[in-house]
């Protein structure tokens, strides 16, 4: 057996050379990502409620079923995988203590974590984690989370404090799709009830830092401390009072007037309102968002990759940024801006990132379009960053004779077509988990084995994710991404724009609240309020 | 009368009935489902079959509604898909907070609007007439969205307070409740008072041209007996009507409202149960705002017999 504390080392260190490089440039905060949930407080005051103010509602608190970003934002408190997400994409054990791997990395043995207790006041064992996790990876389920699973062969207990995970494939990945974002582990059998689904809107089951209070649809989601919690200390809150406040005026209204101590904005216009507001602190983070133009090859002009690297030539960046969402970004090439550190490509090496108008035009005229020609956008009803970005890109395209014509679509219509490879060419807004298999692999392994939404169809990119799921030292890890990367943006099946910042808004009593680069709320375990 | 109530009863049954299959095919007629949305962008094709197969989603439509409306005429409204709750409790509970608010506002709007209504039909044409004229016009010209905002934000800056923003009901905490629905009944009321003071403004103005009234008025009746004896009884009936219909304006049409400031009812529910494409509420919380529309329209023409014995029920 190989023990994973060595990899973790060589991870460690690769990920302090890639944090110098970060801390010269002017960034917003990254969260820290030596503690679980952020760090540790010393001098943390025990106690208090803090209201937050959320501008998205959950449809429910399944974290089997229900695959929406508001559920997993608020239900991670609740419900515990065996690893957590550390903000700077290393897998942290949660639920298990350690774990070793197989020399031919294809098992996984575990040691679960003692002194854990359900919500429910039962024990436990590595039965119920096993019984949790064969259960989210049945496609039987139901559940969204099953395909990230399917890499396992099997799941057993091999004791009450032993599990071991055997996989198809060695996957560097593993750790992290073993994390929170759907599932949690659950008592043993538990949904064998009819209304198991259900229940979870009414009492948690899970073994976080906070128990459900209360879930009142369209109006609050009330989380309260877990006594038993298996980390002494926390979480220091008492409680939390999650009010779902739809509209952004009102928010901020409530922001002003201290109905809510903490929420996160998304708009500039609405966060330039709150800035200069005594008594309010603005901050901004890193986010693993990323808002990009999609290229589906399946559209006729498309296909010819000279018009892809053409368009890639004449977009502007940055120009789309500042009429996006101004400042509150980063512009962004081939990783979101929350894994650049530690994933991301020297944006100097990759091809097609420069605007370069007259090698667009060459590449039209080449691919026979030197009379120009029209193309399609489609962006989606209620993102409100499509909008501005659209009128900027058709400007820019404009420049290499492309007519941009604007559709606009419903998000249930563009999921659809997005499903069934038929998107064309259109802006996507969609976050990662922070490992680059977990990014890449479904949206951009040909078929079969990824969904190849974009029919990029491409062989080598492909070889590329393979190696890249395998291989196991973080060192050679990376640079089989880098390289991919490279192929990413030489062939461009989609051209990344930039990632949003995450923004924070809170009153000052609100102590140690670190906003976790995927957007979920995991910082409120840590968060603590002067009094 | 019987018989007349039993006929309206049966063509409100036959309306329901009609009104269901159009509810049913309409909220399907909207693109996208709820399994895209509840697996997003990258899901699996074998979940997102097994989640079609649990909704019934596989199955033809007539089979999905057979089986929608025979639990529904037994009370069983289904389950939401999204979040998995009672769907009769979900629209239930919603509908109650918005019939306070439709109740509430339906007071303000005639408490306020009734008498300038009368006022300025009495002084057609004086300066106090277009005073009155000019509040209606802006009240029905203002967005009801925009009057809330306002309101909202005067507040805030003013006196430094908003409404609370976790509903309690009146039982709960009376104060808290009122707090809370103070601002969205000032800004629906506004609306409704400006509509209703225009509406029985024109009943007044209409019922003074009347051959009856000028007779009354030649012959010596003072304007006030003649105002209380002939001419509030004869817009009675208009103003129930438009009574009615504000109340049922308000049950289905509060999204806005609703949304700006926090408020867990019908009209939230709809639009949330929309984007969520939760077919279950969607037609559940439908169902139920056309039931009201059957049952008040019921009620307001039974009272018109109630109110003038003329009125002839045939």
């Amino acid at each position: 057996m190989i023990k994973t504390t060595q990899t973790h080392r060589l991870r460690r260190a690769a990920a302090s050379i890639f944090l110098t490089g970060a801390a010269l440039l002017a960034a917003p905060s990254q969260a820290a990502d030596t503690d679980l949930y952020g760090p540790v407080a010393a001098n943390a005051v025990q106690g208090g409620t803090l209201n937050f103010g959320s501008l998205v509602e959950p449809p429910g608190l399944d974290p089997y079923h229900q695959g929406s970003d508001a559920r997993i934002r608020f239900t991670v408190l609740m419900y515990q995988g065996l690893f957590y997400e550390g903000a700077d994409g290393r897998a942290l054990p949660l639920l298990a203590e350690s774990y070793e791997t197989s020399p031919d990395g294809l098992t996984y043995t575990m040691k679960i974590r003692s002194g854990v207790k359900f919500h429910t006041g039962a024990a436990m064992t590595a039965k119920d984690v096993a019984y949790s996790y064969n259960y989210l990876r049945d496609p039987k389920s139901g559940s969204p989370g099953a395909g990230d699973l399917s890499l396992i062969s099997s799941i057993e207990a091999v004791n009450d404090s032993t599990l071991k995970i055997v996989v198809k494939k060695p996957s560097a990945a593993l750790p992290m799709t073993l994390g929170n974002r759907y599932g949690g582990v659950v008592p043993i059998n538990y949904f064998d009830k009819p209304d198991a689904g259900t229940s979870m809107n009414r009492v948690s089951v899970g073994t976080g830092p906070f128990k459900l209070g209360e879930f009142r649809p369209n109006s609050h989601l009330m989380m309260v401390r877990n006594p038993d919690y298996w980390e002494k200390g926390a979480p220091y809150l008492d409680r939390v009072a999650i009010t779902f406040i739809p509209n952004s005026a009102s928010l901020i209204v409530a922001l002003r007037n201290k109905r809510v101590d903490l929420a996160l904005l998304n708009r500039q216009q609405d966060i330039s309102q709150v800035e200069q507001q005594p008594g309010l602190t603005v901050k901004r983070w890193r986010s693993l968002n990323q808002k990009a133009i999609d290229l589906g090859s399946e559209l006729a002009p498309l296909g010819d990759v000279r018009v892809r690297q053409a368009i890639a030539l004449a977009v502007d960046r940055n120009e789309i940024l500042q009429a996006s969402v101004g400042q509150y970004g980063r512009v962004a090439y081939t990783m979101v801006a929350g894994m650049q550190d530690e994933w991301g490509a020297d944006p100097a090496t990759l091809p097609h990132r420069k605007v370069d108008i007259d090698a667009a035009k060459k590449l039209m005229k080449d691919a026979g379009f030197d009379k120009g020609m029209d193309l399609t956008l489609t962006t989606i009803n209620s993102y409100d960053w499509m909008e501005p970005a659209a009128v900027t890109l058709k400007q820019q395209l404009a420049r290499i004779g492309i007519n941009l014509n604007i559709q606009r679509a419903d998000l249930g219509v563009w999921i659809k077509n997005f499903q069934s490879k038929q998107m064309g060419f259109t802006f996507n807004d969609w976050a990662t988990q922070s490992d680059p298999d977990l990014m890449f692999y479904r949206h951009f392994h040909k078929a079969p084995e990824g969904a190849d939404f974009r029919n990029w169809n491409d062989a080598t990119a492909s070889e590329l994710l393979d190696r890249g799921r395998s291989e196991l030292n973080p060192v050679k890890r990376k640079a089989v991404y880098v390289e991919f990367q490279k192929r990413m943006a030489d062939t461009v099946p989609t051209i990344m724009l930039f990632s949003a910042d995450l923004v924070t808004i809170g009153h000052d009593a609100v102590q140690n609240y670190q906003q976790h680069p995927s957007g979920w709320y995991y910082g409120l375990a840590r968060a603590w309020l002067k009094k | 009368m019987g018989l007349y109530s039993l006929r309206r009863l049966l063509a409100s049954v036959l309306t329901g009935v009609i009104a269901s299959m159009l509810v049913f095919l309409l909220v399907r007629a909207v693109p996208g489902d709820v399994v895209a949305q509840m697996l997003g962008q990258t899901s699996d094709e074998t979940a997102a079959r097994t989640l079609r197969a649990f909704f019934g989603l596989d199955q033809p439509l007539w089979q999905q509604y057979l089986r929608w409306i025979s639990q529904a005429l037994q009370g069983d409204l289904g389950q939401s898909w999204l979040g998995g709750q009672a769907v009769g409790e979900k629209v239930g509970q919603a509908f109650l907070v918005t019939a306070e608010i439709a109740i509430f506002t339906l007071l303000a709007a005639v408490a306020v609007g009734l008498p300038l209504g009368m006022l300025s039909g009495i002084y057609d044409g004086r300066w106090g007439d277009l005073l009155i004229q000019g509040f209606n016009l802006l009240g029905l010209a203002a967005p009801v969205f925009w009057v809330g905002l306002m309101l909202l934000v005067f507040i805030s800056a003013t006196f430094g307070w908003s409404p609370p923003l976790i509903y309690s009901g009146p039982v709960d905490s009376l104060r808290d409740n009122l707090e809370m629905l103070a601002l969205p009944v000032l800004s629906l009321g506004l609306l409704q008072a400006a509509a209703c003071s225009q509406f029985v403004r024109q009943s007044v103005v209409s019922a003074f041209q009347q051959d009856y009234v000028r007779t009354a008025l030649a012959k010596g009746v003072p304007v006030r007996s003649v105002f209380f004896k002939h001419i509030l009884r004869n817009i009675s009936i208009t103003l129930i009507t438009f009574m009615g219909l504000i109340f049922i304006q308000i049950l289905g049409g509060v999204v806005i409202v609703e949304s700006l400031f926090a408020i867990p009812g019908l009209g939230r529910l709809l639009l949330s149960a929309i984007e969520g494409r939760d077919y279950p509420v969607l037609q559940g919380a439908l169902l139920v705002i056309m039931l009201c529309a059957l049952v008040v329209n019921l009620v307001i023409d039974l009272l018109y017999r109630v109110i003038d014995p003329r009125v002839r029920l045939s």
